[in-house]
């Protein structure tokens, strides 16, 4: 067979490797798998050192200068751990659940956008928001999975604990999503905000967009301005107008990871051993790469939807430019501030997992079902209310987005009171049959009961002088 | 198992099937937390029998640490078994040897030097700030916190620290004799424990930051566990256990021994009885032992610091009962002498073993999860059960 090429394919392809695009392309393929996809592997090192330094300890120093190379030694011993294989009878279930818990993981960073320019193929899919809390949902199948064939009942509760526990969490989570949906449905084709189809009141649920909403700015021809402030704008951002639906939709990604305090199916110290105790070396890897992962996917839609993704001082304006060396430059910018964002948040999941104690499983469920719930559905109608209200007296929208956020600043200090009561009245309801019985069984006031009436076996003397007669004569050593 | 049916009376092969209101049948599940598990603080074994998630039975099954402690003392003479009684209770080695000195004392009637005892004084209550520090961060520890476990014991290195300078060792220091203390302070022994307890102060308040106003803690801890007075006292609970229930009892007050009759002390009382109080009571006892240990620098006498005794104590024919209170409660020895200088037998009151009796009667109808608090709250040390 003979296959024809053309003549001055060497050339094309010379100039093709020396090419912006290309170059452009290596980055985008360095940074996203060295910073992103691996971000489980910084995370973990971060992880121990930073818990270390919050319990007055220095975390691993041997390891490599200041102990940086950890996670390296961490992966070789995994991989050289013994595969122990569990003789249960589902075994292709067993050897299945870690890559069916790791692959939506995978799957959801195709979504993400990390810069102007780097990005993967999907990641200006229009259905960005439904993806991904569609691949968040089969995360409860990996555990289910894993839960079940390792032919162990403390396993299989576990197991069914964290699905129960990542189910409740979704509702609410997607619930404090919708909030944000419908700040850009009311927020489409007013001047400067970009919009769909000429309609008014169609929004975005892709992310690119909705970041798009986050960054408007009028060129003032001033340069500094306009090259600090064009495409970045945090007074717009959506943390300063729905600052409740961030925290609640943070409170359900610690639960969604399996993060302390919802940490109970990992827990040590609990009864129940948990969906991966029999899994040893890389297949539990798996599990917990997958865990980091999610938690950086959290991280990453909390900085899309609440904090402007990845906009920054000097991005758009470099990118705009059209010259591809600045061009290049406001990318790599722009995944700067998008990895700061993302790392900053994920500093924080650590922070909570070494200040907060567990929840108990009922506690869990309470909170996520009659506290969570509510709250997020409540945002929803106040959102919607006060927009039409604003609409009805035509009001310009500024003033809607500042009443709204007013009333979630509020709402989100009066979110933090309500837990408090919540659990004060219920550890008081809890405490209240020791207290009645306490009460009654005391004859009169006083804050300390005297030492009561009956009686003390007090009656052994002090030092008995001789033992009596005929006692202990046994042998004893003089 | 065999020691399944022989010490669980509950046991029952068919185990008992319950009809539920919908027509299905339930059975009792038997789940063994055993001696090896990172929450029974030791190794003690609870049989559980539960229905579901609630505990309706539990045996606990000791002896897995049993040393023959009591049996050894009656090989050695009274100065060489000083140092066993430092295993007993692994946490308060100063207390325990406070203890079996002070019983000898009592059946030779010898008179301690006002000095000694008021280094007693302070050496037990450091003593009593390290294994409270012990007891409430594995607690919290427990609960799923992992950060105050290491400030406790990042506080308690001070007192190790101290304890190794004062005796030569950090943990078992063998540093009580009869009728006194094996030597003085060293230099700048007790400038350098008052910087340790100003820090403490400092650290306690970081602590109870962290801890004790937080909901997810309260939540676990308020209303669980709960022991009312009058069964406290009729199961024979001491310590803070028993103050934790609302009644004033405490040994140095109310018995008061040694340095305590010129030192009075603050008793911690609250009246809720359940986790959240004890774990209270455990930190205002932290804080009021830093206060005696603060009386006792600034009250210390000059003088002997022990009364001569022979090497070979003899204590004279007779039997005594000698109690303090330790950390965990009301810890007593029962001296009996026959005169050699072997004692005939010396029985140890651990507080823990007696502490732990009320815990079938309180595990019942909690939950899985509250076990791993009650447990955590009860401040057991299985040295001191099993001996």
């Amino acid at each position: 067979m003979h296959i024809l090429l053309a003549d001055d394919v060497g050339t094309q392809l010379l100039h093709g490797i020396l090419s912006w695009d290309f170059l452009q392309f290596v980055v985008a393929f360095l940074s996203i798998f060295g910073l992103i996809l691996t971000s489980a592997v910084i995370l973990i090192l971060a992880e121990r050192k930073i818990m270390g330094w919050m319990q007055d300890r220095v975390g691993p120093m041997h390891t490599g200068p200041w102990g940086l190379l950890q996670t390296v030694a961490d992966v070789g011993k995994l991989l050289l751990k013994e595969d122990i294989h569990v003789s249960s009878a589902d075994k292709l279930v067993f050897l299945v659940a870690p890559s069916v818990f790791m692959a939506p993981v995978i799957a959801t960073f195709a979504v993400l956008p990390f810069s102007p320019y780097i990005a993967l193929p999907g990641s200006a899919l229009a259905t960005g928001l439904v993806f991904l809390v569609a691949m968040s949902s089969l995360d409860v199948v990996g555990v289910i999975m894993a839960g079940w064939s390792s032919n162990n009942k403390y396993s299989l509760i576990g197991g069914l604990r964290s699905a129960a526990q990542m189910i409740s969490y979704e509702l609410p989570l997607v619930l404090a999503l919708i909030g944000v949906v419908i700040l850009t449905s009311v927020l489409a084709g007013l001047p400067g905000y970009p919009s769909y189809g000429g309609q008014a009141g169609v929004g975005t649920i892709s992310l690119v967009e909705i970041m798009k909403f986050q960054n408007v700015w009028q060129n003032t021809g001033i340069p500094v301005l306009d090259f600090i402030f064009r495409g970045f704008t945090p007074w717009r951002w959506f943390i300063l107008v729905q600052p409740l639906m961030l925290v609640i939709y943070y409170t359900c990604g610690l639960a969604e990871t399996n993060r302390a305090p919802f940490d109970l199916p990992e827990a040590e110290s609990e009864l129940v051993a948990g969906y991966l105790t029999e899994y040893s070396g890389m297949r539990w890897a798996l599990f917990f790469l997958g865990e980091y992962g999610n938690m950086t996917i959290v991280s990453a839609i909390t900085t899309y939807l609440f904090l402007g993704g990845f906009s920054g001082p000097g991005v758009a304006y470099l990118t705009d430019l059209n010259v591809p060396l600045w061009g290049w430059v406001g990318n790599i910018l722009a995944l700067v501030y998008f990895v700061l964002k993302v790392y900053l948040l994920c500093f924080v999941f650590i922070w909570v997992r070494s200040t907060l104690p567990r929840l108990r499983a009922d506690q869990l469920m309470q909170f996520a079902w009659l506290i969570l719930i509510p709250v997020t559905l409540a945002n929803i109608i106040v959102t919607a209310f006060l927009y039409l209200v604003s609409d009805s007296l035509h009001l310009p929208a500024v003033v809607y987005l500042v009443v709204l956020g007013v009333v979630n600043w509020a709402g989100l200090f009066g979110f933090v009171w309500l837990v408090g009561r919540v659990t004060v009245s219920t550890t008081r309801r809890a405490q209240a049959p020791a207290i009645r019985a306490q009460l009654r069984s005391r004859p009169g006031a006083g804050v300390s009961t005297p030492v009561p009436a009956l009686p003390l076996r007090d009656a052994v003397p002090a030092r008995v002088p001789t033992l009596p007669q005929g006692a202990g004569v046994a042998a004893h050593r003089e | 198992m065999a020691i399944d049916q022989e010490f669980n009376p509950q046991f029952n092969p068919q185990a008992q099937v319950a009809d539920t209101s919908e027509g299905i049948q339930s059975q009792e599940m038997l789940l063994n937390m055993g001696p090896q598990h990172p929450s029974t603080h030791g190794v003690l074994r609870l049989i559980l029998t539960l229905e579901g998630e609630t505990v309706t039975a539990c045996t606990p099954v000791i002896g897995y640490l049993h040393r023959g402690i009591e049996k050894i003392l009656e090989n050695r003479p009274v100065m060489g078994g000083i140092r066993y009684m430092d295993n007993s209770d692994y946490l308060s080695p100063m207390l325990n040897e406070i203890a079996y000195v002070g019983a000898v004392e009592q059946l030779m009637n010898i008179d301690v030097p006002r000095r000694a005892q008021y280094i007693r004084l302070l050496v037990g209550e450091l003593q009593r700030i390290a294994s409270h520090l012990v007891g409430v961060g594995t607690y919290i520890a427990d609960l799923g916190a992992f950060t105050p476990i290491l400030w406790t014991f990042r506080d308690r290195e001070g007192i190790l620290t101290l304890f190794e300078a004062l005796g030569g060792s950090r943990f078992n220091v063998n540093y009580l004799r009869v009728g006194g203390v094996l030597h003085d302070f060293p230099k700048n022994w007790l400038k350098e424990c008052e910087a340790f307890l100003d820090q403490l102060e400092k650290n306690m308040v970081e602590l109870e930051t962290l801890v004790t106003g937080n909901e997810i803690f309260e939540s676990r801890t308020q209303g669980v566990g709960y022991v009312d007075p009058q069964q406290a006292i009729a199961y024979g609970l001491t310590g803070p256990t028993l103050r934790a229930s609302g009644v004033n009892w405490d040994l140095r007050v109310h018995r008061p021994y040694m340095a305590y009759r010129e030192v009075p002390v603050n008793v911690q009382v609250r009246q809720e009885g359940d986790c959240f109080a004890r774990y209270r009571v455990r930190v205002q006892e932290i804080s009021e032992s830093i206060r005696l240990c603060r009386v006792a620098i600034d009250k210390l006498p000059g003088g002997p610091i022990g009364t001569r005794t022979p090497i070979a104590l003899r204590p004279p024919r007779g039997e005594t009962y000698f109690a303090i209170e330790g950390s965990k409660g009301e810890l007593g020895i029962y001296f009996i002498s026959d005169g050699s200088e072997y004692p005939w037998r010396a029985k140890v009151r651990g507080p823990s073993f007696v502490n732990l009796e009320i815990i079938s009667e309180l595990l019942r109808g909690h939950r899985m999860s509250d076990v791993i608090a009650i447990l955590g709250s009860l401040d057991l040390v299985l040295g001191e059960v099993d001996r």
